[in-house]
């Protein structure tokens, strides 16, 4: 029981100060990590406005935009080294799925979970800030309902955090909290271990080491 | 000067070259052993003075078995454009490096050799430009592919 809520203190001061990494793929960078951050938008709302140029001070990456092949293993990496517990949030199509690239490509990854567990899906083609904002409510719920420190790295099943029309906050609340007690619990890092480009990861380190 | 006299200055120097119809600029068709000759007549000759090399690219026609590659060229002197190209034999794509008359070349020529597979004489340092060292096959191609691409379904 105090274990119980000494995780919940935990999580609620962990999801109120994600600090983001300052990287960025593609355009969906310029709307997620530039408009966000700037004034009008003003991601500080949410204590996540510290974006950190390395990935040893950042625990949330944020995937703006499509991955290609030479990239992948290099976002890999940048995700092993960030300390735990680590977030990741993919934002728009390409990061989501391939998008546009999805097919006839030869050098665009489907999708950012392909290459590193991915906690929250923001859809969009750019996204808006607002729904940029979105995802990151939901990540910040999901922390606070979702990991114990007992069990690092295993969490609740990804969500799309798209923004629902017509719907009172307390429904959608309702809805997440239903969703999150139902819906089956994967282990996203064996995932993402599973891939091609976790093996060059690591074959680097491998490398790395003997030298 | 005007596209017409331009290529007939074109035609006076090298008679085996041929006129390339429908195109918004001059463009010239040229076999790849007379490539460097044609290049250096065109960069040197005092009233052509070609000596920016815009761009420098491939073209893929399989069913052809051909390459084409394809020379864009203007005078900062004149102000006067011409494209040159010249096909290449797609199971064997040797062409000349045109590196010693435009240095730039290096650059688009390794891009091309990345993407198409073309391979170029005398090129000092002909590497993989954009995809990585141990990437199999030139993706560029038309008939590329890998075991991760995913066809469009009908």
């Amino acid at each position: 029981m105090a274990i119980t809520r000494l995780d919940a203190a935990i999580n609620l001061a962990r999801s109120n100060s994600l600090w983001p990494l300052m990287f960025g793929t593609k355009c969906c960078a310029i709307e997620m990590l530039m408009a966000t951050g700037a004034a009008h938008h003003d991601l500080a709302r949410f204590g996540a406005e510290v974006a950190r140029a390395s990935v040893r001070q950042a625990d949330l990456m944020v995937i703006a935009g499509a991955i290609v092949k030479k990239m992948a293993p290099r976002m890999r990496l940048l995700y092993e080294q960030m300390a735990e517990p680590r977030y990741v949030i993919a934002t728009g199509s390409c990061a989501i799925s391939g998008g546009p690239f999805m097919y006839n490509s030869y050098t665009v990854v489907r999708g950012a979970d392909e290459v590193v567990p991915v906690d929250v899906y923001v859809p969009g083609c750019p996204p808006r800030p607002e729904a940029f904002f979105w995802g990151l409510l939901t990540l910040q719920r999901m922390i606070r309902e979702g990991e114990t420190i007992r069990e690092p790295g295993v969490r609740r099943k990804p969500v799309m955090a798209a923004l629902p029309e017509d719907v009172s906050l307390h429904e959608i609340r309702a809805e997440i909290r239903a969703a999150l007690a139902n819906e089956n619990v994967i282990d996203v890092t064996q995932a993402a271990n599973q891939k091609p480009w976790a093996r060059k990861v690591r074959e680097w380190i491998q490398r790395a080491s003997l030298r | 000067m005007d596209p017409e006299s331009l290529l007939a200055l074109v035609e006076t120097a090298h008679p085996t070259l041929r006129r390339r119809p429908l195109t918004d600029r001059p463009a010239v068709s040229v076999a790849p052993g007379e490539l460097l000759a044609v290049m250096t007549t065109l960069r040197d000759h005092a009233d052509l003075r070609f000596d920016l090399l815009i761009t420098h690219t491939a073209i893929d026609y399989p069913g052809e078995n051909r390459f084409e590659l394809i020379y864009l060229l203007y005078s900062t002197v004149h102000g006067h454009w011409l494209i040159v190209a010249a096909d290449v034999d797609r199971t064997r794509p040797v062409a000349p490096s045109v590196c010693g008359l435009w240095p730039i070349a290096e650059w688009q020529e390794r891009e091309a050799y990345d993407l198409m597979g073309v391979l170029y004489d005398n090129h000092p340092d002909l590497r993989r430009v954009f995809l990585e060292d141990d990437w199999v096959g030139f993706p560029l191609r038309k008939d590329y592919q890998d075991e991760y691409m995913l066809e469009l379904p009908k």
